[in-house]
């Protein structure tokens, strides 16, 4: 059973990576601590209805309509909501992203109606045993697909020029600007890239269960994740998933799914009252 | 010059014409009563995290609704639905009732699908005396013992119970049935779980009761202890995401044990995303029946739900419950008379009143000492290859399981 659960805790781990990544790309890039990643998660979800059964895409398709809507989305978020605060104190830009959450709820409901949709992607189906572990063919899909995903991502982060260009605007937005850098237009890339990584979480998560608003729930998982791994650090998100997927599936079998909420939850206190600032994340030193 | 018979007959028709006008310009504001028209409230989670099931139960009450209003209302008044969402919270059901007890006065109010908010709400009811008639749950604390002016208007857990363990364990063939049911953590999780072992233990069985979280991404645990346990049969208690996380994870798995649910989880979507696979051993009990498993009883229901946009909900049996509990409220307004208040519905109902629902549910009736109203059950399931439901039986076989 240690087996099955781990390997489970790890397939799931991956999809919850691939969220908070979005989340840790947003905060590094803007500093924003985004409370609609989870419904952006949602909003992917509903986006591969639209493409699958009211445009009547491949999978394929699909993706694509996903990733280019999630994008776009991203992009606007960003230029009306969040740059207009940029440099305010951190409440308003909290309230902001907790505003868009129930907007984008209630915009979904009114657009997709109350209940869930089902979302039946041509994706593998069926399951296979290795060795005492039996595993779905979507869940491993599910997997594969975040961490390519997560590694597209990575090497964009480092061998690109727009990669670097965020890094650099990410480390000191000052800088970035004397030195010519468009700091909009990469805020604004910043933010298509996390929306576009929680969208294609909620489309597999979606294709797994249902497309509902309820997603919202599973996908603010990820922000204990990215704390526990480190706001700022992009590994630290990935593998804060990966723990935050083994815990939940390593309490709700061996215990109960009640000690799920208590086993996340306990290490993200712990962690924040004695290494804010994460695993694999930088403290960061203030000069007076 | 008149005569004495014509002046009698004069006067026998100046009454007869006064005591219409009367009835006509009958009016009672606090009662929701007005001479064109009666308010009626209704509260329904149709935004929240059980809208998926409460929505459509809304729409199939407004729809009964319209067509009772196209027909020339009840008794000369149109029916008024004043609807609040209540997003199943406890606190916005009391302040959607406190407000048609009140601030705009209703005759009565259907729908409130919250059944902590119902025993929570039992010393207001009594005290306001508003009628809540056909409710989209039914709180135990509610019926057992009947609290005044509250009628339930769906199948109980006890009643879903007894009739899904009796009914597989009997189409099982089985002496003593080994019972999983994954249900979720919350209160009524909790009344089915008793309802279900009760009903195991009965028959000599074992049952073995399996949380499982409402916000779940995964049910790999659960589905391994129902594997551990090699159970006949396996119930479901919870919302529509977790009934396809526990069928799809144990069609993963190879565990070809049938399943039967919660009345709230017969709906298409369901099936749709389950798929054939995981689908075929996928059945539900229910009170109310779908559209497509009785098209002679359904067929007003049918033609109504495409005539007012709602033709893709005909077949979710929360539409069909909402539909019946409508043309049941319609009826019992009717039968209050013509100068209809709280008290008088309230004292109709409660001297015995039984709804025609023309077969699209078991009977609904209500005594003095039966406030549930629905008793009866069937199993269903789903043909994929005709994308119908269709049921094990009538109704009035499984009244065997009922006690």
């Amino acid at each position: 059973m240690l087996m099955q659960f781990a390997a489970s805790g790890f397939l799931l781990g991956s999809v919850y990576g691939l969220i908070a990544l979005g989340f840790a790309v947003i905060y590094k890039a803007t500093r924003v601590f985004n409370f609609a990643q989870g419904m952006l998660m949602a909003v992917g979800a509903y986006l591969a209805v639209t493409g699958s059964v009211a445009l009547h895409l491949p999978v394929l398709g699909t993706f694509a309509f996903v990733i280019l809507s999630a994008a776009v989305l991203g992009a606007l978020i960003q230029t009306v909501l969040i740059r207009p605060l940029a440099g305010r104190p951190l409440l308003p830009m909290v309230m902001i992203t907790i505003a868009l959450s129930i907007i984008l709820r209630a915009s979904i409901e009114l657009i997709y109606g109350g209940g869930g949709r089902t979302l039946n992607l041509a994706l593998p189906s069926g399951s296979v045993l290795i060795g005492p572990v039996r595993i779905s063919a979507i869940h491993v899909t599910a997997a594969a697909v975040s961490w390519l995903c997560m590694g597209l991502f990575m090497a964009f982060f480092r061998f690109s020029k727009a990669g670097l260009l965020m890094r650099a605007t990410a480390d000191s937005h000052e800088a970035a600007v004397l030195s010519g850098v468009n700091a909009n237009r990469i805020n604004a890339l910043a933010w298509a890239l996390g929306t576009v990584l929680a969208a294609i979480g909620g489309l597999f998560l979606g294709q797994l269960q249902l497309a509902s608003v309820e997603l919202e729930a599973i996908g603010l998982l990820a922000l204990p994740a990215v704390v526990i791994g480190g706001l700022q650090s992009i590994p630290g998100a990935i593998i804060g998933g990966l723990l935050v997927g083994l815990i939940e599936q390593l309490a709700s079998g061996y215990i109960s799914p009640k000690a799920r909420d208590i086993f996340i939850y306990v290490p993200l206190l712990l962690i924040l009252l004695v290494r804010p600032w994460g695993l694999l994340g930088e403290r960061e030193l203030g000069r007076v | 010059m008149i005569s004495n018979r014509l002046r009698l007959l004069l006067a026998g028709v100046t009454l007869c014409f006064a005591g219409v006008a009367h009835a006509a310009g009958f009016e009672s504001p606090q009662d929701g009563v007005y001479a064109d028209h009666i308010d009626w409230g209704m509260t329904a989670d149709m935004s929240g995290p059980s809208s998926g099931a409460q929505n459509p139960w809304g729409q199939g009450f407004q729809t009964a609704m319209k067509v009772v209003n196209a027909r020339g209302g009840v008794n000369g008044r149109s029916i008024n639905v004043l609807v609040e969402d209540t997003r199943y919270d406890a606190t916005a059901e009391r302040v959607a009732y406190e407000k048609f007890v009140s601030q705009t006065p209703t005759l009565g109010t259907s729908g409130m699908g919250n059944s902590s908010a119902q025993t929570a709400m039992i010393p207001l009811i009594k005290r306001a005396k508003l009628p809540v008639l056909g409710t989209y749950t039914t709180a135990k604390a509610t019926v057992e013992p009947p609290t005044p002016y509250f009628y339930g208007g769906f199948c109980g857990f006890k009643e879903m119970a007894q009739v899904g363990v009796g009914f597989f364990t009997d189409h099982l063939s089985l002496k003593s049935p080994k019972v999983a049911l994954v249900r979720l953590d919350v209160a009524s999780g909790k009344e089915f779980a008793g309802y279900v072992e009760a009903s195991v233990t009965a028959r000599g069985g074992t049952f073995k009761d399996i949380p499982i979280k409402v916000v779940a991404a995964d049910a790999t645990p659960q589905v391994l202890e129902i594997l551990a346990m090699k159970p006949d049969f396996v119930a479901i208690h919870g919302v529509t995401t977790t009934s396809i996380l526990v069928m799809k994870g144990l069609a993963q798995y190879g565990l070809t044990a049938p399943a039967f649910a919660i009345t709230y989880l017969g709906t298409p979507s369901v099936y749709e995303s389950l798929g054939p696979d995981a689908g075929k051993n996928y059945s539900f009990v229910s009170c109310f029946s779908p559209a497509s498993s009785d098209p002679k009883a359904s067929a007003a229901m049918s033609a109504a739900a495409d005539q007012y946009g709602q033709g893709k909900l005909k077949d979710d049996v929360n539409f069909v419950a909402g539909w019946v509990i409508g043309n049941m409220v319609a009826d019992a307004i009717a039968k209050a008379g013509a100068e209809p208040t709280r008290e008088k519905l309230s004292q109709m109902v409660n001297a015995g009143f039984t709804a025609n629902t023309g077969g699209l549910s078991s009977e609904l009736k209500y005594t003095p000492t039966d406030h549930l109203g629905l008793v009866g059950l069937k199993p269903l399931s789903y043909d994929y290859g005709t994308k119908s439901f269709r049921s094990y039986g009538d109704y009035a076989d499984f009244t065997k399981y009922l006690n």
